[in-house]
């Protein structure tokens, strides 16, 4: 009698998708992608209340022991020495566009003098607005701040 | 002699497409960066070299010092007995204002978290702190008294 020759199983991986698939990711992550222009590396403080930040604001971050960087939200962060040079950059982004936001990116740790001297140098410079940069609170934390 | 036409193919190499694919997915996903963008934000009122002047008195004074010690009007406080504090003062006074001072050596966040508790009062007591004052240690010197 003779056999029946058996199936032909299809031993390579189809990959005729691949390429969507792939694309399909490229324009994610195109679309997504935002170029953070301070790397400035802080722990930032926690809150519960969180409002969307208008994209292109600038940038002031202080470090955990009180280096300053500001951003006009298009460059990349560059250092400054102090609060006073604070002011000028502040003054001449304010004077390009009055109604610039500026976000505040400064360490939870840091002592307050270091974020008063920015504070100070962006109401002098007219800013309308600050964001105070923020991360999510957590049920673990939430409790942690009456301590 | 018969002369052979060199053959032209007529499709797209596509072969090295999703090589192309994959190495442009990687530089994405290494270079992307999933950035905190959300704050609390805190709207400056117009520079006025002549603001209006309150009482020390009138005012709700929260003083911050280093650690996270919490005096309110010289009263040790937890962050979460604030509101609570504030509440008696805001019905009475619905535009009391609440000045927030850390010490110059106190941690910047402590002064955020009072900030947001503050912000949250609409939500915790059903009222909301309208007037909250964060003076800078230059205002505190030209204009406190």
């Amino acid at each position: 009698m003779r056999l029946t020759s058996r199936s032909v199983q299809n031993t390579g991986i189809p990959t005729a998708s691949m390429a969507d698939i792939a694309f399909l990711l490229i324009i994610f992550f195109m679309v997504t992608i935002s170029f953070e222009v301070d790397k400035t590396q802080v722990t930032l403080p926690k809150t519960d209340i969180r409002i969307e930040i208008p994209k292109q604001a600038a940038y002031v971050s202080v470090s955990p022991n009180g280096t300053i960087r500001v951003s006009n939200g298009e460059e990349i962060s560059v250092f400054v020495p102090g609060p006073d040079e604070v002011l000028s950059f502040a003054a001449g982004v304010v004077q390009n566009d009055p109604s610039k936001p500026f976000v505040l990116k400064a360490d939870r740790d840091v002592p307050y003098r270091y974020v008063d001297g920015v504070i100070d140098a962006l109401k002098q410079a007219k800013a309308q607005v600050i964001y105070l940069l923020s991360n999510q609170e957590t049920v673990d934390s939430a409790g942690a701040g009456d301590e | 002699m018969k002369i052979k036409k060199p053959k032209v193919s007529e499709e797209i190499p596509t072969s090295s497409m999703a090589d192309i694919a994959f190495l442009l997915i990687v530089y994405f996903m290494v270079t992307t960066t999933f950035a905190a963008t959300r704050g609390l934000d805190f709207s400056l009122p117009p520079e006025d070299d002549t603001p209006p002047m309150v009482e020390k008195e009138e005012a709700v004074l929260i003083d911050i010092q280093a650690g996270g010690i919490y005096l309110v009007d010289q009263k040790p406080m937890l962050l979460s007995e604030i509101l609570e504090y504030l509440k008696p003062k805001l019905e009475r006074n619905p535009k009391k204002p609440v000045i927030i001072r850390p010490q110059p050596n106190a941690e910047y966040g402590y002064m955020v978290n009072v900030f947001d508790e503050l912000r949250q009062a609409e939500d915790k007591i059903g009222m909301k702190v309208q007037n909250i004052s964060i003076p800078t240690q230059r205002e505190i010197d030209m204009f406190w008294f």
